[in-house]
């Protein structure tokens, strides 16, 4: 290719973080061209779970969350697959600490009008009559929430980003950032130059990497993460419908798949990968976990506590990729203040799937209006942008790892000693 | 009851692998490494004997240089009792690996010896056969199915006209094939024994067995890795392609 292909708006990563902000800009008459290093979804998209739990601890993310399903129901239209399933979640208390935090979250979600309510050990073992329920202390049900399908939700937004013109390249690394001064004018990729005033680096666990083309420092740090699917089994039928399951204190999440179920493991204390020490043509849907893992076994142990019919011979497989966290478990979505036309969109620490809606929808409004019409202060790129300690690679997933390793345990460690208020 | 288990350490075949610019070797190192399937499989059955007869003991051994005791981990963490790596820095040939076995044999007299019907990395398919034939003992091939009677042990082999069934005399030697069992994920309590075991090295000089190439590699020559298959947006496509090849609508 010798001369270099213009457009609106580059998107390093098609991955949904990417291809969900190519859509909606395209859907406002920008010219998109999206690159993508192996094939479309073979990041940490291509191996998520996809669960929707849509009652956060900060009330804009819940709002994110509760509109992302909306968009989702339009997609499921526009594109005519289903992508939501809505099953309900249940979250489940075996100790005071964790009974006192369902208490906190059932309070705040009915104060902001969130269908959530209490349900007695007797309730959930007649929706989850595979599960154990005799040490439960208590538990709360959210009927709205379910799961998302990450294959089907990659092809809507293929679907229609492609009715709306967006063009698609595949194994096609960006290996360049080209800068005008302190603004961006586009990519070279291996196949040569594209030009664009707009690059968004929605490179998933690659990203940080993608942020050093531009001499940036993206506080990211890409997160080994375990589940494990059973197969079908009549003696434990799972309905497809059953509700998905949090125990925060087992660190475990379920969801139905194909008759069996699926359970995740947010590991104490994760795997950190160094994505530059990976083949360039490294392929994420290939990753396998090792008969004798530590982490698949911590995964069984727990599994094994909340279903006594789980343990290692079970006929399952196991699922492993990684994930991108930050320090603070939330993403960053938008420019940092020295370079202008780089955008960023990553660090969805495990979420990334179901955030992806309103995330397409808050990029192109900042992208194009300079503004969302979502508070996106929690989300902002550059809120680490030069504060020391948020750096250098090392100190950043040191961050990063004790982030990912606290993410369900929490309220395990002591808390400072009560000040009244909660 | 002994149990010997012959474990090799081979390349995760799932990753993309190519041959050196030369072809004198293929480029593993960047690639993660795994317990051979197979003999994953021959772990698993022996682990299943010692947990449903008494007093069963499962030895496993590899030959190579110290990263075997890798896969002689992962097999005492499924659950055999303990290891023994004969060290060996030279590449061997089946020839070689099982007169070395053979020595290893002499050594253990073991009542069974149950390994994989191949390496995935070579698959040569001959280290089994070779051992039953310089130890002279009975031999089933691609087992899928094992069952103690007695002192025997009776033994469903998957061959290309269906099931053949043989019943051999102990000691024997049994290679397994994909279907005799699905291996287990060792669980914690598994790891952290399997970290107290014993775990034995042996110089392969020690054993009194002169090694005697038989096959040489000549070259290595990458295959065309692209796979014939497509990723496709949704369902509606494949179906659409589908009633294309078989030739209705469309
Ligand atoms: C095991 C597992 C379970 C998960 N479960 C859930 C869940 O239940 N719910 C949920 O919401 N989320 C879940 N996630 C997280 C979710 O997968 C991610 O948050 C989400 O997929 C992130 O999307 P992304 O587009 O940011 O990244 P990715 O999907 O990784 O996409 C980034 C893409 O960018 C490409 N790329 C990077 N650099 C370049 C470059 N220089 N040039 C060209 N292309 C490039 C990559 O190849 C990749 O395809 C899970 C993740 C894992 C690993």
């Amino acid at each position: 290719m010798s001369k270099a292909i213009t457009a609106d708006a580059i998107i390093i990563g098609g991955g949904v973080a990417g291809l969900s902000t190519a859509m909606q800009l395209a859907g406002r008459g920008a010219k998109v061209i999206v690159l993508e290093r192996e094939r479309i979804g073979n990041g940490s998209t291509g191996r998520a779970a996809g669960l929707l739990g849509q009652l956060r601890g900060n009330a804009e993310h819940t709002r994110m969350l509760m509109d992302g399903v909306e968009i989702v129901r339009e997609l499921e239209k526009q594109a005519g697959v289903e992508i939501f399933v809505p099953t309900g979640s249940l979250r489940i208390a075996e100790t005071p600490e964790r009974a006192e935090e369902i208490a906190a979250l059932v309070a705040m979600g009915k104060s902001i009008g969130f269908e959530i309510d209490h349900a007695s050990a007797d309730e959930v073992s007649r929706m989850l009559p595979y599960m154990r329920t005799d040490d439960l202390l208590d538990a709360c049900y959210s009927p709205t929430d379910g799961h998302i399908q990450p294959a089907e939700l990659v092809s809507a937004y293929l679907k229609i980003g492609k009715a709306r013109g967006v063009e698609y390249r595949t194994h096609t690394p960006v290996v360049q950032i080209l800068l005008d001064g302190d603004r961006v004018r586009g990519v070279r990729a291996t196949d040569g130059e594209y030009h664009a005033d707009v690059v968004v680096n929605a490179g998933g666990p690659w990203s940080y990497l993608n942020a050093e083309l531009a001499d940036a420092v993206l506080p990211t740090a890409a997160i080994g993460h375990y589940y494990l699917t059973t197969r079908p089994d009549p003696a434990h039928p799972v309905d497809r419908l059953s509700p998905a399951i949090r125990d925060r204190h087992l660190r475990l999440y379920t969801r139905p798949e194909s008759g069996g179920l699926i359970v995740g493991i947010y590991d104490p204390e994760p795997e950190l990968h160094d994505m530059r020490r990976l083949p360039v043509d490294f392929d994420m849907s290939r990753m396998k976990a090792a008969r004798d893992s530590i982490q698949v076994a911590q995964l069984l142990d727990a599994a094994n506590r909340r279903f006594p019919w789980i343990d290692g011979r079970t006929p399952m497989s196991i699922t492993t990729g990684i994930m991108t966290f930050t320090p603070d478990a939330r993403p960053f979505c938008g420019k940092m203040p020295d370079i202008d036309g780089l955008y960023h969109c990553s660090g969805f620490s495990g979420h990334g799937i179901v955030q992806s809606p309103t995330i397409g929808l808050i990029m192109s409004q900042l992208i194009l209006d300079g503004e969302s019409t979502y508070d996106c202060e929690s989300i902002e790129a550059d809120r680490y942008f030069d504060v020391p300690g948020y750096v250098n690679r090392v100190e950043i997933e040191e961050k990063c790892v004790r982030m990912a390793g606290n993410y369900y345990g929490g309220v395990e460690r002591p808390r400072p000693v009560a000040s009244g208020s909660r | 009851m002994k149990i010997l288990v012959p474990t090799k350490r081979v390349p995760d075949t799932d990753q993309k692998i190519v041959a050196s610019a030369d072809g004198l070797r293929v480029e593993t190192d960047h690639i993660p490494h795994v317990i051979n399937p197979f003999d994953a499989i021959a772990v698993e059955e022996a682990v299943r004997i010692s947990e449903r007869l008494r007093d069963v003991e499962v030895v496993a051994v590899g030959i190579g240089g110290p990263e075997y005791e890798q896969p002689l981990r992962t097999a005492l963490a499924m659950g055999a009792a303990r290891g023994i790596i004969v060290q060996c820095a030279k590449p061997l040939d089946p020839w070689n690996v099982s007169r070395l076995l053979k020595a290893i044999v002499e050594r253990e007299t073991p009542d069974l010896v149950l390994m994989g019907k191949q390496a995935v990395d070579d698959d040569a398919n001959q280290t089994g056969q070779f051992l039953a034939a310089l130890l002279d003992w009975p031999q089933a091939t691609f087992a899928s199915r094992l069952e103690f009677i007695g002192n025997e042990l009776r033994v469903d082999r998957e061959t290309d006209h269906g099931i053949e069934t043989l019943t051999l005399t102990l000691p024997a030697l049994v290679t397994t094939d994909l279907r005799l069992n699905e291996p287990r994920y060792a669980s914690m309590a598994g790891i952290m024994k399997a970290r107290k075991k014993p775990l034995e090295t042996i110089a392969a000089g020690e054993l009194g067995v002169p090694l005697e190439p038989r096959v040489e590699v000549i070259r290595y020559r990458s295959g065309d890795t692209r796979r014939a298959g497509e990723r496709l947006a949704s369902l509606d496509e494949f179906a659409a392609l589908i009633a294309q090849a078989a030739g209705i609508g469309g």
